[in-house]
């Protein structure tokens, strides 16, 4: 992950990882990155933040799953419903 | 851990059977796109294309309820090493088959029947080489490395091993492969022997020129546009190199490795070998007749149009790809600097490529292998009739589930490659928005292609 390029604007200020230096627009994703990359060199603190984000993503990702499945069946029932009439 | 476990294998099978039904509802519905090819549909074309969107669409959202990162890695790491008993002897023996070939071409080309349909040097390029092999390195694994018999010859050539500038990166091979699509579509290749023939020493002189200069495996590494075909090919079958060893995975698993390409100029080949499938079929429909009457009408020099068109629909295509990645930055909110995203998601493109390139040319091998077969055997004969394979009425509905299979597979690979990327499952889903809309469009576009009647080529 570490021969990643970057390009951060002057006026953003980004959260780095303290192991590769890759920078996140969110803590969140630093806390996961952390998790994901760097899992033996973690400490408390880190493990613990990265089990609440990952948890609160969770949330995130069930409410994506409930909408991606509204817009399938719309498609699936306009679909059918455009094939019957033509 | 039981529960994680549930969860993932019901995502799965919900997963499986969602994208099954998609597949079926498409290939339901495309099966009367034709028994032969370009025959008309019954159902209206705007209809068929929505059709078409929609299903790569409803795909991604159907793999984006795969969130589990462990199940992913596990599924592309998927596989086992292949032990080649005798490898030296499997080479030898498939450069001197490539040679054979090589000769073979050459000599009918210039000497033999002037049909087309009965020359070996005709059906051997096109109907065992470029449809034939070709299936082979993205359905079985890619043997041309070994068969190409320039390759070969190379070997015995002396090389002044001059620096490859670095700056040319693979450029050059995109170039060729724009130019040798060109000259495909212009010139009578398939159907003049000698013609093919001289193109085949042109091409011969270009190649062993370059490997002159630059030495054989740069040449063929970087500039070879051919080589670099099969080489992208092979990386979607199912058996391919993993380091030294020869490894079985899944199809198009290979394709989320990083490191297949590493900058704009590998993915500028990529979107060129999308484009130039389209562009073989875009320029035989009407429609292309009725963009080009009135530019031609109003002095707009014919022979230029081609290669025109063949660039600006190249740009076009490279253009959008691009604007996505861009799109894809800001909607996956990432620092990553443009060409990281745009090396990740171009490979899954290949899967595209390879499914479009099966529903060209699947048809036209089968209906052509007897007479391949027969020429092979007496190649300087002119029978005066010729066998022709005549495939069965559903036929056409494997060419439209190849389309289908191989925008799944790409979905799918983009997917994993996301999930690779960024840290973020959410993060990674947002940045697959704009690549799913590139996608959408390259499918109607190829399937507005195959729905219009084949007309012949205007001004040549």
């Amino acid at each position: 992950m570490s021969n990643h390029e970057y390009t951060i604007g002057e006026d953003q200020s980004p959260h780095l990882c303290e192991y590769c230096g890759r920078p996140f627009s969110q803590q969140e994703w630093l806390d996961l990155h952390r998790g994901l990359e760097h899992p033996n060199e973690l400490s408390e603190e880190h493990i613990s933040a990265f089990q609440t984000a990952y948890e609160a993503e969770e949330g995130e990702l069930g409410r994506f799953r409930l909408r991606a499945l509204g817009v399938l069946i719309l498609l699936y029932f306009c679909l059918l419903m455009v094939y019957a009439l033509v | 851990m039981m529960r994680e476990n549930q969860q993932r294998i019901t995502q799965l099978i919900v997963s499986v059977l969602l994208l099954i039904l998609a597949a079926g509802t498409v290939s339901a519905h495309g099966a009367s796109l034709s028994s032969g090819s370009r025959e008309p549909i019954r159902v209206p074309t705007w209809l068929f294309l929505s059709t078409g969107g929609a299903a790569v669409g409803a795909s991604f959202l159907l793999a984006s309820f795969v969130t589990d990162r462990q199940f992913i890695r596990q599924l592309h790491q998927w596989g086992f090493p292949i032990h080649a008993e005798n490898s030296h002897v499997a080479v030898t023996a498939g450069r001197v088959l490539g040679l054979v070939g090589y000769v073979t071409v050459l000599v009918i080309g210039f000497i033999g029947p002037s049909t087309p349909q009965t020359n070996a040097a005709i059906l051997l390029v096109w109907v065992g080489w470029w449809a034939g092999l070709a299936m082979t390195s993205y359905l079985v694994g890619n043997t041309w490395q070994t068969l190409n018999p320039l390759s070969t010859i190379a070997l015995v050539l002396p090389s002044l091993n001059r620096r490859y500038p670095d700056s040319y990166g693979a450029w050059p091979s995109v170039i060729g492969l724009l130019a040798l699509i060109w000259i495909e579509v212009i010139s009578p290749l398939a159907a003049d022997p000698q013609l093919l023939a001289t193109a085949v020493v042109a091409y011969s002189v270009v190649t062993l020129f370059g490997v002159v200069i630059f030495g054989r495996d740069t040449w063929f590494d970087k500039a070879d546009p051919v080589e670099r075909v099969f080489r992208y090919y092979g990386r979607v079958a199912p058996i391919g190199k993993t380091g030294r060893k020869i490894k079985f995975r899944l199809f198009g698993m290979d394709l989320s490795v990083p490191r297949l390409v590493d900058d704009f100029d590998e993915v500028a080949f990529i979107i060129a070998l999308l484009w130039g499938t389209t562009f073989d079929g875009f320029v035989t429909t009407p429609g292309w007749r009725t963009l080009t009457e009135p530019l031609v009408a109003g002095g707009f020099p014919p022979q230029v149009l081609y290669p025109v068109a063949l660039l600006a629909g190249f740009g076009l295509f490279f253009g959008i790809y691009l604007i996505a990645v861009e799109l894809s930055r800001r909607t996956a909110e990432t620092y990553l600097q443009s060409r990281m995203v745009a090396v990740q998601f171009a490979p899954p493109l290949l899967a595209i490529a390879a499914g479009y390139h099966f529903a060209h040319y699947l048809g036209y091998f089968l209906e052509l292998a007897p007479a391949l077969w027969l020429a092979l055997l007496s190649p300087f004969s002119d029978p005066g009739t010729v066998p022709v394979y005549q495939p069965p009425s559903w036929f056409g509905g494997v060419g439209i589930a190849a389309v289908v299979i191989g925008h799944l597979v790409a979905i799918w690979v983009a997917h994993a490659a996301a999930y690779d990327l960024f840290p973020s499952r959410i993060q990674a889903i947002r940045s697959q928005y704009p690549f799913i809309a590139v996608m959408v469009f390259y499918t109607m576009t190829s399937l507005w292609v195959i729905t219009r009647p084949e007309v012949a080529l205007p001004y040549i």
